[in-house]
């Protein structure tokens, strides 16, 4: 009984919806289905079928794997590293330093966007200004399929190691100083305490990070909207900006539902088999 | 135990039916009352539309309107939205191309008794390209409220000096122009950028070679030699080093700067060009854009139109009746710089400039985009289309019978 009020929560904005979604996703929905429900047919597994022989949602599978494989282990390892490095004093450059990586967590999306259209610019850019110092050609940041992704990653891998940061950050206050100190009195150096102490015990942390990242990743979708719209020749769609297309840009409603459970089934198995993978949390 | 949960869910769910209910009520309430209050959608910044709203306010005493104003790349979502809850503004302003979409949704009332009703409606009064935008299967589902439509930006002084100080006024002139603007420019230098990411770039340009998109039958025509024609010219730009490659390239520091002496678009750019380049004032005019067959050109803007779940369709088409007279016309133009649908509006001296009149004259040959719901979709397609040839590298010819394919597909032709 005391649960209640959590059940019917859930069941009201999260189950229901998701079952709706399921429902429209085996229908013909589209505005005109929308304006009178009596226009909407079931189109039994088709729109499952036609999704997976759609050169762009299959494109975009592609280019999501290629987020997540260079994305994920970026983000991670440069937001522990940054953290192990901002751990290490509390003077005021520290603490400066801490809120300069957060800013861009906290930064207008679209203000991001405007503010790197100008950095990748191709004639009046300023990474294609450094290179000329240097002597090197311009690149076409955005224009170039292969370039336009990884620029993409880039900005993303920038603005989302703020907030990662940050946890790991609180998970290494979190580790008694005593370990350290005994650690010291055996002779162990610098970077074996980080190997057998630090690590191990920010074990918690980097799975937290790693799953909410990886889900991050899989739902790509801002960067690719503002920055490039998924081109060019769909170079840097993602999943989530294709479902997107079809339901609010084509109406295609039963479509892109076909396609976001097509995602969430992903989303579940990557988690599931992260829970898998984990080692058995580390005890001292 | 279970029934008591029962309970819990029936209260909870009673409870949530009875706040919605309260606030169905208080909706007509308000609406009912002596003092009617009128919901009007306007896209973009609501300080363009609140002055005339006052002055409708100021005539009819009694009425008050509510305006919001939702950005252009919100707009479609929330009218989705609308539609979806078959709750919405009276009176919304429409995007023209998304006028077939909600047309056959049944979003928007048919105007035509409204029409015979108030004269200022009338489609005689309006561009023959706006009027085009209004109409659905054979119904009059919109008013015209402003249009635009694009035209020939250009450097008076680069291209006087590779010989045409008014503008190309041929497709051959055009190239011609190019040709020597670039030479004469050297490296980095381009004759006009190609909106590879407006959809309507193409079309307008295959208009002029006389090819239809999709034809009254409603057979696209993207396979025909026309649109083939059209397409390798536009190619031909970019292969020549005409245009530049990449869509990035800032046209107006490009224009101001001399890099790119040409360019065609809407008349939102004239404010723009003179805020931002005052360095060039008097070195770069408007004119129409250049003829192959036809010089014809696009017609968009937007549209007025009862939405079909107004609870006030009768005080929504009045308020209509008035944003179609040419007070409001030219208000609307003072706030907003968005050029009136109506004729009359254009005789008035606030309209005098040269280069507003460029685009006045263009307006006289102008169309809009096809109007099927498809359109969108196939528009998307054709963009993507005019990518692989001219980045991907693909045959003109094959892709574009690819394109056809899809777009038969799309409009459900075996």
């Amino acid at each position: 009984m005391f649960i209640a009020p959590a059940v019917i929560l859930l069941t009201l904005f999260s189950i229901i919806p998701i079952i709706i979604a399921l429902v429209i996703s085996f229908t013909d929905m589209d505005l005109v289905g929308l304006a009178d429900y009596s226009n909407i047919s079931s189109a039994g597994f088709a729109n499952y079928i036609n999704i997976f022989k759609d050169p762009v949602f299959l494109k975009s599978m592609y280019n999501t794997l290629i987020y997540v494989v260079i994305g994920v282990p970026l983000v991670v390892l440069a937001s522990m590293g940054v953290a192990l490095l901002l751990n290490y004093g509390t003077s005021w450059l520290f603490k400066s330093f801490r809120v300069i990586y957060y800013m861009p967590s906290i930064t207008n999306i679209v203000a991001v966007a405007v503010v790197w259209g100008y950095l990748y610019n191709g004639s009046y850019g300023l990474f294609n200004y450094i290179l000329s110092i240097f002597g090197l050609p311009a690149q076409q940041w955005l224009q170039d399929p292969t370039l336009a992704k990884l620029s993409l990653i880039l900005l993303a891998f920038w603005k989302s190691i703020g907030l990662n940061m940050i946890i790991f950050l609180a998970a290494l206050q979190g580790i008694p100083r005593s370990y350290y100190e005994a650690a010291e009195i055996d002779g162990a150096t610098g970077w074996k305490k980080l190997r057998y102490i630090t690590v191990p015990l920010l074990g918690f942390a980097t799975f937290f990070v790693t799953i909410t990242t990886l889900i991050g990743w899989i739902q790509f979708f801002e960067e690719p909207l503002v920055m490039t719209k998924g081109g060019p020749l769909n170079a840097t769609m993602s999943m989530a900006l294709f479902i997107y297309n079809n339901g609010f840009q084509l109406s295609k409603f039963g479509y892109a539902a076909a396609g976001s459970f097509v995602l969430f089934i992903i989303i579940i198995i990557v988690t599931l088999i992260q829970f898998a993978v984990k080692k058995k949390e580390v005890e001292y | 135990m279970k029934k008591k949960t029962g309970l819990v869910i029936t209260s909870a769910l009673l409870g949530f039916s009875l706040v919605a209910a309260g606030c169905g009520n208080s909706d007509n309430n308000s609406a009912s009352g002596d003092n009617k209050t009128l919901k009007v959608w306007f896209m973009g910044t609501a300080d363009t539309v609140t002055p005339i709203a006052k002055m409708y306010e100021e005539k009819n005493p009694g009425i008050k309107v509510e305006v919001q104003a939702i950005p252009w790349d919100n707009a479609h979502d929330k009218l989705l939205t609308a539609v979806a809850s078959k709750n919405g503004p009276d009176v919304v302003q429409m995007g023209t191309t998304w006028i077939p979409e909600f047309a056959a949704a049944g979003a928007l009332k048919d105007m035509a008794p409204y029409i015979e009703k108030y004269p200022s409606m009338k489609a005689e009064n309006f561009f023959d390209g706006a009027v085009q935008t209004t109409k659905y299967e054979d119904k009059t589902v919109a008013i015209p409220f402003y249009v635009e439509t694009r035209a020939m930006f250009y450097r008076t002084d680069l291209l006087g000096g590779v010989g045409y100080p008014e503008g190309p006024k041929t497709w051959d002139e055009l190239k011609d122009a190019s040709k020597k603007l670039v030479a004469k420019g050297g490296a980095g230098h381009y004759a006009l950028p190609i909106e590879a990411k407006d959809s309507i770039y193409t079309a307008i340009f295959a208009w002029q070679n006389g090819s239809e998109l999709i034809d009254s039958n409603r057979k696209p025509q993207f396979n025909q030699p026309a649109y083939v024609e059209t397409i390798n010219f536009l190619k031909s730009f970019y292969d020549e080093g005409l245009s530049p490659k990449g869509t990035d390239l800032d046209t107006v520091a490009a224009f101001k700067d001399g890099t790119m002496g040409m360019f065609i678009s809407g008349p939102w750019m004239i404010q723009t060009v003179k805020e931002k380049a005052p360095e060039i004032d008097g070195k770069w005019a408007v004119t129409t854009l250049p003829a192959k067959k036809t010089n014809t050109s696009s017609i968009g803007g937007a549209d007025l139109s009862i939405f079909n779940y107004s609870k006030n369709p009768d005080e929504a088409a009045k308020f209509i009746a008035f944003m179609a007279e040419q007070d409001a016309q030219l208000k609307f133009y003072e706030t907003s710089n968005s050029m009136p649908a109506l004729k009359a509006a254009w005789k008035n001296d606030a309209l005098k400039d040269p280069m507003i009149q460029a685009f006045g004259k263009q307006l006289e040959n102008s169309r809009p985009a096809p109007m099927v719901t498809e359109y969108e979709e196939i528009a998307k397609a054709a963009m993507a289309s005019f990518e692989q040839i001219t980045v991907g590298g693909a045959d003109t010819q094959t892709e574009l019978d690819k394109l056809n394919a899809k777009a038969n597909e799309l409009l459900g032709n075996k």
